[in-house]
Parts: structure tokens; sequence; C-alpha cells
């Protein structure tokens, strides 16, 4: 056997540093929840539990490469002791192991992780996944808003989640599990913050062409700055004089886009109301900058090949006059 | 004489058939596990405005392809003793009985594509894939029935003998399938 | 009969085995050991293809925002690559090349219990290929993943022919699937040598059987749920539409219940392979030798009860999560069996690390890294936050490619005398073991770790500044040196079947029939049909000086004609002789009329698919026109 033991060490040692730091920021193992925490106590324990029985089956298979061609060196028991390794290392072991895990993870943990009891929260909010955006929808309000979600640092949310059309999944990687959302079916899961903080999630079952661009970020935010924004949030957008605004209505965004406070009330693409409000265009396929979304007006089937919004063709100074519109819907 | 006094296990193409059978069976499993499944996620079953399925009919058809396992057996048995014009006449009355049973069937079969449209329901989706599964196995067997006919009328040979034994199985097991299927379909209207 | 010499004996069987030669032998042909090398050599075409798609995969994800194909093709690379491991490589090459091959010669017979049938599920399964990859002409491969999950895979979202060719071919190849693995499991029953009772038939036969029957339970759940697509797709019924009282689940349900089945039948061959060469090279039989049997038995039963783990995320009750992960838990016994039997025959054997027992050292270390991070799946809190990321990734091609493919190239090396007649050359062997070794850690490993990071499965590009990139650049590099050491043993291959050593008979001493006879084996397989005391009757010197003398005397020869032995199901007392059928055209010409009649479902020609499918059944009545001469 070529690699001496250290090689099959490093990996390991690669693992423990890259996931305990906190890397990227859409790390399982950097749980800044109470139901994350749960679950990464449980994979922590069950990586222990794992390096052992690989050494194991390390030690063993080094100890043949270490006899080999050795007819008589000590045999180390005959038959019958091997049959007993195999009695109590392949079954009584490994069966006490995955009892004492089975009772912990699938009965006490799953429960610590799963979604809240209905109308236990003070606050619900309703995602529904779309190809490749998510509508996030407060419940008892007007607000709708997309691809970001505001929620109250230390505040259990309950997320109601469904699909407008094929099969997503719902994961904010470092505040809890990942929850399918299924025509048909309503999941529900639990959402808490300990602390503020932008935190990164990403469609994961995969759900066509832009699956890779379907991104979402939850936004814990103080109960005060909260309140401030779902404020604003629910106002529908004054009268506006600019160009852009004109275009908007004309042209084919507003048939598929909807712009509270203004006739454009379509229900295709995301409710762009407050859309200069957000950080992002696109689910997190770019940051929302002017030029970017001049670009992505202008051409969004190069950004996000396949994505549900055509390539119009407009005059140059008619797409400037948009994004200017754009900018202010704050 | 006696080919089968020689023979202590049962020959290769029974063993061949009875695996088919096997996998085909388990085929209508998940044929009856569907539509169990597709009942607990509809509130009414078969739903509104869909009539029950029809019952009387294919009870009476179906208890008459059963009496063809007997029929099946019996040529079966006469056959091993190499009573060849028996076996010959007994296959062609299960033949018969299920050439009679299919006809009939598909004719109700169209009908029963116009009363429960697959287009308009999971109820009427499973229901019509289902039947039109059984008979297709239906059909099968009267193929291959028809193939012992053809050379049992000359001779018997130890392989057509195998042939009968494992086609008598498969009537055996298409029998069973379709008691089950017509159990399953009936329920609603019980 | 007249007194033959032993020589004479021999020339006659030589003569009513023959078959005809050239091109024509090899489409006509009825012999397991030429249709086993078919398939070894078609799946090996279809393994390139297949990992061809997976290098253009991993080179697109080599860094962030990468353009070397766009979304579309990507979706079709993933899709075919899945479809193309697993239905095209992996179980044709177990149960296929190896089982065909292997099987009829480790039990003492001399061919498949249905050779005419074998041939058919060869060439249909040639068939269902060609017809799966002909999607690619019309830039309509397949492109919902392998799992296809619906509505994705419904006409409303995939609207070209895509998910037809995805449907039909695999509908297509579960024909070839079934009658393959019927075959095996009736060849096992019925073909044993006299004597070969349960307890003494090789443990790589208890594996095939157990693959063979999980196939032939687990397909048909899959073949509905292709029905239901098509027949949802094609002709508007629904089965996965809520809106109609279908249910999107009911996909997801039926798919699995064949899907885990699956994964047993994927791996348990690569264990059969290893039960094989570990008591050649530790010189010492298996330990536990009936546990072994027994686990790999039932591992393909609890197999059927773990469907729902692949679905801990969609929000089935917790009732349901709890016993599917406890059911998946079980799942884990028969495996450390297997593991601590492999490793304890090592230990009280006298090993010798050719190059064969090195892949097996690989598989092993594989293995339970994969299975380890399969117990942490059975784990539902820790399955929900992993699935569908690169750690589930990780995982699989730890069991997919760690523990089913190493132990099928430790077999090539192994078998490669038996069926060429030549040594392979041990140097270059070990190379490939290394790089391929290396390659397979390097590619896979950093996959748990990009994919606890966060990286989620199927996804053509992905964002820099996550921490992701440089994972993704060593798992390609990875990739490529994998490919490289595939690649040497291809040449290793070649090169020796030119060049390589005559081997003899037995080069390694290996305990089972196939040793026996010489390499490559007559067409006949065996002078005389063995008689078998033990599970290692290439050990049992005695009964083969017996074989000898019974040549002598004619005993067992059975060269009056071109037959075989039937024995008793359970403890293989010899039954009868019986006629094995000749060469026939029927199958080639069977399978090819059934790919025309799916190319015309798959263009909904449904008349034109009918009148074949009518040419189908005629060919068939002249097919069973022919019948074996009345002894």
């Amino acid at each position: 056997m070529t690699p001496p033991r250290f090689r099959r060490l490093l990996p390991a040692c690669a693992l423990v540093l890259a996931l305990s730091g906190c890397g990227g920021n859409q790390n399982t193992l950097h749980a800044v929840s109470h139901p994350e925490h749960e679950i990464t106590n449980v994979f922590w324990v069950v990586f222990g539990f794992s390096c052992f029985g690989f050494g194991v089956i390390v030690f063993l298979l080094f100890l043949g490469w270490w006899r080999r061609e050795k007819p008589n060196l000590p045999r180390g028991g005959g038959e019958r002791a091997a049959t007993g390794v195999v009695l109590g290392m392949g079954i009584a072991l490994p069966i006490a192991l995955l009892a004492a895990l089975f009772i912990w993870s699938d009965v006490f943990v799953t429960q610590a992780t799963s979604a809240p009891a209905k109308g236990s929260t003070a606050l619900s909010i309703h995602v529904i996944g779309h190809q490749w955006w998510w509508e996030v929808r407060y419940d008892g309000t007007d607000v709708v808003t997309a691809n970001e979600i505001h929620i109250p640092v230390k505040t259990r949310v309950d997320v109601e989640l469904s699909t407008a059309d094929v099969i997503h999944s719902f994961w904010i990687p470092e505040l809890n599990r990942k929850t399918d959302m299924i025509p048909g079916v309503h999941n529900r899961q639990l959402l808490i913050a300990n602390k503020p903080g932008v935190y990164r999630g990403q469609c994961s079952e995969f759900c066509g062409l832009q699956h890779a661009h379907m991104a979402v970020e939850v936004i814990a935010q103080t109960r005060s700055a909260y309140n401030t924004w779902l404020a604003n949030q629910e106002k529908p957008v004054p009268a506006s004089a600019l160009p852009g605004a004109k275009i908007f209505q004309q042209q084919a965004c507003s048939g598929c886009h909807q712009i509270r406070g203004t006739p454009a009330h379509g229900d295709v693409g995301p409710d762009l109301t407050h859309f200069a409000s957000r950080s992002t265009i696109a689910a997190l396929t770019m940051p929302n900058t002017p030029a970017n979304l001049l670009q992505w007006i202008e051409h969004p089937q190069q950004v996000k090949p396949g994505n549900l919004m055509p390539d119009l063709k407009l005059p140059n100074a008619d797409w400037t006059a948009l994004e200017r519109y754009l900018e202010t819907l704050r | 004489m006696t080919a089968t006094a020689v023979r202590i296990a049962r020959p290769n193409g029974w063993w061949g058939m009875a695996l088919f059978v096997a996998t085909e069976a388990t085929l209508f499993g998940t044929l009856v596990g569907t539509w169990i499944y597709l009942r607990f996620e509809n509130a009414h079953w078969p739903p509104p405005p869909l009539p029950n399925p029809p019952v009387l009919t294919p009870t009476l058809l179906t208890l008459a392809l059963l009496t063809t396992s007997i029929f099946m057996q019996l040529a079966w048995r006469a056959a091993r003793e190499w009573r060849r014009s028996r076996a010959w006449t007994l296959i062609a009355v299960a033949f018969a009985i299920q050439v009679f049973y299919l006809s009939w069937q598909l004719h109700d079969f169209v009908l029963a594509v116009h009363a429960f449209p697959p287009r308009a329901s999971a109820f009427s989706s499973v229901y019509v894939t289902m039947l039109g599964i059984d008979h297709a196995h239906v059909l099968v067997g009267l193929l291959l029935s028809a193939w012992l006919l053809v050379r049992i009328a000359t001779k018997i040979t130890r392989y057509r003998l195998v042939a009968l034994q494992a086609i008598t199985f498969y009537w055996h097991a298409v029998n069973v399938i379709t008691a089950v299927v017509l159990i399953v379909t009936v329920l609603p209207s019980v | 009969m007249a007194v033959a010499a032993p020589e004479q004996r021999l020339a006659r069987l030589e003569r009513i085995w023959l078959e005809r030669p050239g091109i024509l032998g090899w489409l006509t042909t009825v012999d397991h050991k030429r249709i086993g090398l078919l398939y070894f050599w078609t799946t090996l075409v279809f393994f390139a293809a297949g990992g061809t798609e997976a290098m253009l995969m991993r080179t697109q994800l080599a860094q962030a925002d990468e353009h070397v194909v766009g979304p579309e093709t990507y979706d079709q690379l993933l899709t075919m690559h899945g479809v193309t491991m697993i239905f095209f490589f992996i179980i044709p090459m177990t149960t296929g090349a190896f089982g065909n091959y292997l099987v009829p010669l480790m039990i003492g017979a001399r061919d498949m219990a249905f050779p005419r049938m074998n041939a058919l599920s060869f060439w249909v399964f040639l068939g269902a290929g060609l017809f799966m990859y002909s999607s690619f002409l019309f830039h309509q491969a397949p492109d919902a993943g392998w799992f296809d999950y619906v509505p994705l895979g419904l006409k409303q979202y995939d609207g070209g022919l895509n998910i037809d060719f995805y449907a039909l071919g695999l509908i297509f190849n579960s024909v070839a699937s079934t009658l393959g693995a019927i075959n095996l499991v009736v060849t096992i029953f019925k073909l044993r040598a006299p004597g070969m009772s349960w307890n003494r038939m090789p443990l790589f036969c208890f594996a095939m059987l157990a693959a063979s029957l999980s196939l032939i339970f687990a397909l048909p759940a899959l073949t509905a749920d292709l029905i239901f697509l098509e027949l949802q797709r094609k002709l508007g019924f629904h089965f996965f539409d809520p809106a109609h009282g279908g249910s999107a689940l009911l996909w997801q349900d039926l798919f699995w219940i064949f899907g885990h089945p699956e994964v047993y039948i994927i791996v348990l061959p690569a264990f059969g392979i290893a039960t094989s060469i570990i008591p050649t090279f530790a010189r010492h039989k298996m330990v536990a030798f009936p546990l072994v049997a027994m686990a790999e038995l039932l591992v393909a039963f609890i197999g059927f009860g773990v469907w729902a783990h692949h679905m801990f995320a969609t929000g089935i009750a917790s009732t349901t999560l709890v016993f599917f992960a406890g059911a998946s838990m079980i799942v884990v016994i028969p495996s450390t069996i297997q593991i601590y039997a492999w490793l304890m025959t090592v230990n009280i054997g006298t090993p010798s690390f050719k190059a064969p027992l090195l892949f097996i050292g690989g598989f092993i270390l594989f293995f339970v890294v994969g299975g380890l991070s399969g117990i942490m799946f059975a784990a539902v809190p820790v399955d929900q936050a992993t699935t569908d990321t690169y750690f589930v990734v990780a995982h699989f091609h730890f069991i997919i490619f760690g523990a089913a493919v190493f132990p099928l190239l430790g077999g090539i090396y192994y078998w490669f005398p038996k069926v060429t007649g030549r040594m392979y050359d041990e140097r270059l062997a070990v190379i490939s073991f290394i790089l391929t070794f290396i390659g397979t850690a390097v590619t896979f490993f950093p996959m748990h770790i990009v994919g606890l990071l966060g990286m989620t499965r199927r996804v053509y590009t992905y964002d820099k500044g996550l921490g992701w990139d440089t994972y993704n650049l060593v798992e390609t590099i990875g990739g490529f040196v994998i490919a490289a050491g595939l690649l040497l043993i291809l040449f290793n291959i070649f090169w020796s079947y030119r060049r390589g050593e005559p081997a003899g008979r037995d080069p390694f001493h290996g305990g089972t029939l196939e040793w026996t006879t010489t390499s490559p084996p007559p067409t006949y397989n065996f002078p005389v049909v063995p008689t078998v005391s033990s599970a290692y009757p290439n050990w049992d010197e005695p009964d083969r000086q017996e074989d000898l003398r019974k040549l002598e005397r004619g005993e067992l020869v059975l060269d009056a004609g071109h037959e075989t032995v039937v024995s008793s199901v359970n403890d293989a007392r010899f039954d009868e002789v019986v006629e094995m059928p000749p060469e026939s055209p029927w199958p080639i010409l069977l399978a090819g009329a059934l790919t025309i009649a799916f190319a015309f479902l798959l263009t909904s020609h449904w008349f034109v698919a009918g009148a074949f499918l009518v040419l189908t059944t005629l060919m068939l009545a002249g097919w069973h026109s022919q019948e074996p001469e009345e002894a």
C-alpha cells in the first residue's frame, strides 16, 4: 500500500481546520441558531466515532500489509478468534453504537430541528419557490419581496414553504436543516438567528437550468431595525414623473412585475415595489449596482441564461431611463 | 416413457417463468400500491362526477377466467402422461374461455376509457392503466397458449412439455393477478 | 458408447461446442464467455462516455464562473453521467460481463441456463444504450438528473424529447436487466455442479444471486414509474400533478423503492469480487463464510426497506422518518460483518499484496469512508443538513467509484490470465493502482468539505468568495489522475494481451472452479463436469484427480451432444442432462426490431411501433420453433 498513515490523516486535519473556522458564509457547521447547533453536535460526534472506526480498519489493513508474504509470523489466533472479531466488531459493537446514535439523533435532535407548531410563533413568513428566485410574503401585511428574508434576531419565525412550479428546497445552512418545496405540499420550517447578520442560502433541489443561480439571503436584524424595514416595505410607491416609470408601464415589464402603487400588477416575476432596497439582482446572481442593473435589464439571457425574463429590444436611452427609475424604488 | 420420472426437481423453464412471474407480480404490486397511494391523496375516490367502476360484468368474467386455471392444470397432467389429444383439447377449452374473456374485456375497456377519461383525473389514469396492463398480460398468455396449441397439435416433446408446465404456471399467476386487480378496482363500489 | 481415449473425447467436445467463425459468429453466439466479453467491451465504451461527461463537468467546475459548457449542456452531461454509470456501465459490467463470464465457470456449468436469452439481453442492452445515446445527436439528451424528479421532468417544464429518451430508454434497458437477472438466478439455482450445495457455493455467486434477485424485485417499481411518466408526458394522463389528484412525491417514492436496492445491486457484485480475491491472495478460506453469505443476501433484502432516507427533506411524517432512519442503521450491519470478515481473512492468512489485492485494499478503505458518511445520513438531522450537497456526492462516489469500481478493476487483473491465458504486467498494475487510488481520494474527499461548506449538487457553476474554489480545483486535478490510472489499466490489458507471459491454468492458486480449467477456458468450459465437496474445490486435490479419472472413463464428459448437467436446487444432486440450444440469429434480430419499436414510440408513431412489436412476437414464435433434439 502506497500511502503512509499520515497521508490519510491529512484530509481529516484539513477538514477540521476548514470547518471550525468560518470560511465561507454557507458553512453548515458554522451554527448561528439552536437547531443548527444540535445538528453540528451530532455531526461532530459521529465524525469522531467515524475517525475511530476508520482507524481500526486502517490498522487491520496495515497489519496484513506488515505481515505480507510471511507465513511464519505469529498468527494472531486462528479461525475461531477471527470469527470472534467478526461477531464482536462486525455485529455487537456497531449495533450498540448505532442504537445510541439512533435514539439521540433520530428521536431527540430531530424534534429540536423540526417545524414549530402552527401559530406558536410571533412571526410567520411564506416563502414561495419560483424558477429561479424566491418570493417572500409577510403574513398579515402587504409586504412582498424577493430573494431577501428579513427577520428580527432571536425570534422564532415560522416559514411556510411552497412552490409555484417545480420542486425547490429551502436551506439556510447556518440556521437550520433544509426543507423541500413541493407542489401540493405545504412544508414549514423554524427559522431563528442568535445574532444579527446576513446568512446565505441556496436552492438545494435540482430545479432546472438556473438551479445554480437561485440563492437567498436571510438578514437578521435588531427588532427596531426590522420594524423600520417592515414599515418601509409596507408603503406603496408614490407616483413618479421619471420617464422610466412610463416605459415600465408601456413595455412588457409591467406584464410580469408588480410595483404596488402603480398599475403594474404582473405576477410572473418578482415584486419590484422596493427593488432598490435589495442588495442583489436575480436571486444573488449579482450585486445591485447601477451598472449591473443596466446589464441585467438589457441582457437578462446573457447574465442568467434560460431564465424567464426575455431580452427586449429598446432604444439605449430607454434602458438608462428604466434603470434610473428602478433605482428610485427604495 | 415417462420423462418426468427421472427428474427430481422442476425444470429450468419453470424456474425462468417463475422468476418472470415474480417480477410481473411486483409490477402489479406497484400498480396496486400506486392506487392506494393516490387514494389517500384524494378526498373522494373516485372523484365526482365520475361514477363507481362497474362490478358485475368484470366479476363474472374474472370468475370465468379463473376456471381456465383448472383446465390448464389438467392439460399439463394429461401431457405429462403423454396423452396428447386430451391435453390439446383441455388447452383449447381454456383458450376459448380466455379469448371470450379478453374480447369482452377489451370491449368494456374502450367504454371505460370514455367513462373514465384518463386526462381528467389521477383516479381514471391509474384505473385505466391498471386494467390495460392486466389485459396486456392476458393477451401475452393467449399468444403463449396459441403457440402451445399449434405445437402440441402434432407431437409432445420434452421441450413442449416444459413449455406447457411454464405456461400453465403463467396462467395461474395471471388469473390471481386479475382477481387482485378486480378486487382492488371494485372496492370503491362495495 | 464405444470406449474412447480422453483426447478423442475432448476433440469431440470441441467439435460439438464449436461456433461459427468470424464476425457472424460473434453476432449469433450463445457462448456465455463470448457474451461476457461483448458485455465487457460495450460497457467499457459506455464507461468511457460517462467518464468523458464527468471530466467535462469537472473542467467546468474547476473554477468559479467558468464557461466551458453552458447550463443546458451541463444538465445533459450530469444526467447522462449518472444514467450511464449506473445503467450502462456498472450493472451490465457486473451482472453482464463478470456474472456471465464467471458464474457458469464457478459453478461448473457449460453455459447459462438460457443461452439464447442471454444473447438477447446483451443485444437489448446494446440497443437501449444506443437509443439513449442517440439523444446527443439531436441535442436532446435527458437533462433532469438521473432521478428525474417531477414536475421538472414533465412536459410543462421539459418540452423536448429529452425525458422521453430517458423514460423509454430505461424501460427498454430494464428488459435487458430483467432477462439477465432471471438467467443468472436460474443458472445459480439449477446448473450448479453435482455436490455444490448452497454451503459450498462460491460467495461470488451468492453476491450475484443477491444482486439478481434484487434486480428482479426492484426494477418493476422503476418501470411502473417510467410508464406513468410517459403516459403523462405523451398522452396527458395524471399521476404526478396535485391539481388532478396526483402526487409529485409518488414519483420519488417509486423511484427510490427501486433506487435504493439499486445501490446494493451495484455494490453486491463488488463484494463478490472481494470475497473471490481475498481468499486467493491471503491463501486462506474466507473467515465466517456462512455469515458472509447470509450478509450478502440480507443486505439485498433490507435494502428494500430504506428508500425514504432519500426523501428526509421532503417533509414526510416523523414516524415514517424514524422508521426509515432505523432501517437505514440496520442495513449497516451486514456490511460491517463483511468488512471484518475480509480483514480477518487477510490477517489469519499469508497475504500477498499483488495488484488485485491492492485494489481490494483500496476498496475496503473507500467503502469504509463511504459507509461512515452513509451512517451520517441515517441520522435524520445530519441528513437534512447535508443532503443535496456535495457531501452526498462525495458519499456516493466513495461507494460507487471506490467500493463498486475498485473491485471491478482488481477483478479485471485477477481474471485477466483466466480470460486471455496471459499474465498482466504487475508493475504497471501497481502503478495504475497508485494513480487511481490517489486520484479517487483527491477527487472525492474534498467534496465532503465543500459540501459541508454549503456547495449544493447539480450546480453548473458557483460564485467566488464562498470558499469553494480551491477544493473544486483540487477535485478536478484528481479527476484527471483517475483518468490517467484508468487509461494505464486499459494499456496494460492491450499490451499484456499481446506480450504477456503465458499464465497457465492457475497462476494465483485460486480456490474456485474456474481455475481448474485451462486458460482461456475451452468453449465447453470443463472436460468433465466437476463434482464438488467443499467451497474451495480447486484446493481439493483428490476431487480434481477424480475428475481426470472420470475423463478416462468418459463419466460426466457429456460428449454425446451439446449438453450440460442440471441439478436440484437445494443440495445440487444430479438431476438430468439437458440439451443446450446452439447459436442463433434470433436474439440480435429480435433486439433490432425492439429498438426500432422503441424509436417509433419515442416519436409517437404508435401504429408503426405496434407493427414492430407484432414483428417481435412473430420472431419469438420463429425462435421457439427450433427445439433441441430428443435424446
